[in-house]
């Protein structure tokens, strides 16, 4: 007798146990077969114009050229440096325009110009012919890498745009400078 | 306005009863070994019968005692300084008891009256009772009365040493605007102070031509280098491309050629520019950079700066010889020279630990001494058309500005400009713009 209680207990625990489950899955599970599926959802839906299915679209000449402008600018615009009322290229720097002699010819398509810069301890009229002398080297090294003279413009601004206004070395070393930008 | 002073004044003058004979009384030497100083005490200004003092009176005293300021020959006397204070009961000679101003080492002593928009002023020399200079302004106001000022301390300036460039000039500069640099003129005292172009970019080392009409100097853009030329008469400036990278440092010969800092060849030498603008051969060439040329009146001899023996240094050629010779030999790094219009004294900028200072040195006796002192840096000296004094850029209250000192280092006076870093004075002779 006890047993047949303890067994009736344990059957009617397990009919529970797998009721419960079964109440877990019944909205996967509980579709008859065929039913359609209704979805409800609170989005407005415009009636009059149905959204139109994505269509992949091209890039026009314009926006092709300008993201490659953007490309390169970001692969040129490294600036060198150069030591105080110096225009000659430290290894570094050699290194730098080897790049960007690669960059220029990847994009070809484009010129450049090469800003030279001086810091602020220089005179006016003499840094502005040491501007010149800077952005010359630049020139001629990527000349000899095989960029055409053609493709770069010099300009020199002397000491008149400083990128750090600071008093300091470290300001002034940054500033003894040639800047290089797409010009196109 | 001031056409009608100048007429009124004109007529004026000749009212005065007084002789000026100026040469035979009290004259200053600028140029000697040894400055000398001499003392003028200016009374109090008077009105007409025992009336007080018009606002304008006073202001032209003001003005006039400012202007003496600048004048490192003059020593502005104090009425403490006389015995029995004010020794006068009017403004002529009869009216002034001289011997306490003679006690008192007094030389010269300045009178001003004045009635409704008229000024008199009269200067004496004290020993000798003489009217050094006398003058009447009719229709003065408020707004011209400092032009007024300067007209007479050019005129009191010219009978004591014979010279007034000092008061006759224009001062072109260039100023910074609007994230670039334009150029402005004003007069020697920082007085009609105007900004005559509008480029964009940066405009610097601003040239006059000799007669004051033409103004040369650099446009730096995007676009390079331009020479830009600007037109006194017009008021209009002209941008002009050269081949090459640069146009550095254009500067107006005695005649009226353009010298200018150009790359044709591969590095910057200075060519001297036809009526057409063309480039002749180069003037002193050398493998390295040339800039800053500057000229004496007879345009025969030319100062530069050339990197050509290293560092930048100063050199001198003989047009007539080609011969170059180095000027500076102390220092590593000497730019910007400034030659003075009779040839014999170079005035440059020299870096030194404490900054760039200026320099003069005399090319006769080849002796050098430093006549500006910072704190900061002090660059762009340039002679006035006398000789006598340098002015040139300082950053020794913070931002740049323009000073004016003597080729003997006198204390340097600031010249107002205006809010804005101002640099790169260029003497002009004309007057200044009205």
């Amino acid at each position: 007798m006890n047993a047949k209680r303890i067994f009736s207990l344990m059957l009617m625990l397990c009919l529970l146990v797998a009721f419960g489950a079964g109440c877990a899955k019944k909205t996967a599970d509980s579709m008859p077969a065929g039913a359609t599926k209704v979805e409800i959802s609170d989005k407005d839906t415009d009636w009059q114009k149905p959204a139109p299915a994505p269509e992949s679209r091209s890039l026009t000449e314009d926006e092709i050229r300008a993201q490659q402008r953007e490309q390169a600018q970001r692969e040129v615009g490294n600036m060198i440096f150069f030591a105080f009322d110096s225009f000659e290229l430290t290894p570094e720097s050699r290194n730098v325009l080897t790049s960007k002699a690669d960059t220029l010819k990847k994009y070809s398509l484009f010129n450049i110009v090469i800003e030279g810069h001086c810091d602020e301890r220089g005179t006016s009229e003499y840094n502005l012919a040491l501007g010149e002398r800077r952005a010359k080297a630049s020139q001629q090294f990527l000349n000899q890498l095989g960029i055409a003279d053609s493709r770069m413009t010099i300009v020199s601004y002397g000491k008149e745009r400083p990128l750090d206004p600071g008093k300091t070395e470290a300001a002034w070393s940054k500033n003894r400078r040639d800047e290089f930008k797409i010009q196109n | 306005m001031k056409l009608k002073i100048w007429i009124m004044t004109l007529l004026l003058v000749l009212a005065f009863g007084e002789s000026v004979r100026a040469a035979e009384t009290l004259s200053v030497d600028i140029f000697g070994p040894g400055q000398t100083r001499v003392n003028i005490l200016v009374l109090p200004a008077r009105g007409v019968n025992g009336a007080a003092a018009t606002s304008l009176a006073r202001s032209f005293s003001e003005y006039v005692q400012g202007d003496i300021g600048f004048l490192p020959f003059l020593r502005l006397a104090y009425l403490t300084e006389v015995l029995g204070g004010d020794p006068s009961k009017g403004v002529k000679a009869d009216d002034i008891d001289f011997k306490p101003l003679q006690l008192s080492r007094i030389d010269l002593v300045l009178t001003i009256s004045g009635a409704g928009q008229d000024i008199e002023a009269r200067v004496y020399e004290t020993f000798t009772r003489k009217l050094l200079v006398g003058k009447a302004y009719s229709q003065v106001d408020q707004g011209g009365v400092a032009h007024v000022a300067d007209r007479f301390c050019a005129q009191l300036m010219r009978v004591l040493t014979g010279k007034s460039g000092f008061f006759d000039s224009t001062l072109a500069f260039s100023k910074k605007v609007n994230g670039g640099k334009e150029l402005f003129t004003a007069s020697a005292l920082g007085r009609e102070l105007q900004q005559v172009t509008h480029d964009d970019g940066f405009n610097v080392s601003p040239s006059w031509s000799k007669d004051g009409r033409k103004l040369a100097y650099t446009n730096i853009s995007d676009l390079g280098h331009r020479l830009g030329i600007w037109d006194r008469g017009s008021r209009v400036s002209r941008l002009r491309k050269f081949p090459g990278n640069i146009a550095i440092s254009p500067t107006f010969t005695p005649d009226g050629q353009i010298a200018i800092s150009l790359s044709l060849n591969g590095h910057p030498d200075i060519y001297m520019l036809n009526s057409d603008f063309k480039p002749s051969a180069p003037l002193a060439p050398s493998w390295a950079i040339a800039v800053s040329p500057s000229f004496d009146l007879s345009g025969r001899k030319m100062v530069f700066c050339s990197g050509r023996l290293g560092g930048p240094q100063i050199f001198l050629l003989n047009r007539d010889t080609g011969a170059v010779d180095r000027v500076t030999y102390e220092g590593t790094y000497n730019t910007r020279p400034s030659l003075s219009p009779d040839g014999r004294f170079v005035v440059f900028a020299r870096m030194t630990g404490d900054g760039h200072r200026i320099f003069i040195r005399d090319l006769v006796v080849n002796q050098e001494r430093q006549i500006s002192f910072g704190p900061g840096n002090d660059e762009d000296p340039s002679f006035d058309p006398d000789g006598y004094f340098v002015s040139f850029a300082s950053s020794r209250s913070g931002g740049t500005r323009i000073y004016v000192t003597t080729r003997y280092g006198d204390p340097a006076r600031l010249i107002p400009t205006g809010p804005g870093d101002a640099m790169a004075p260029a003497w002009g002779v004309a007057q200044a713009l009205n």
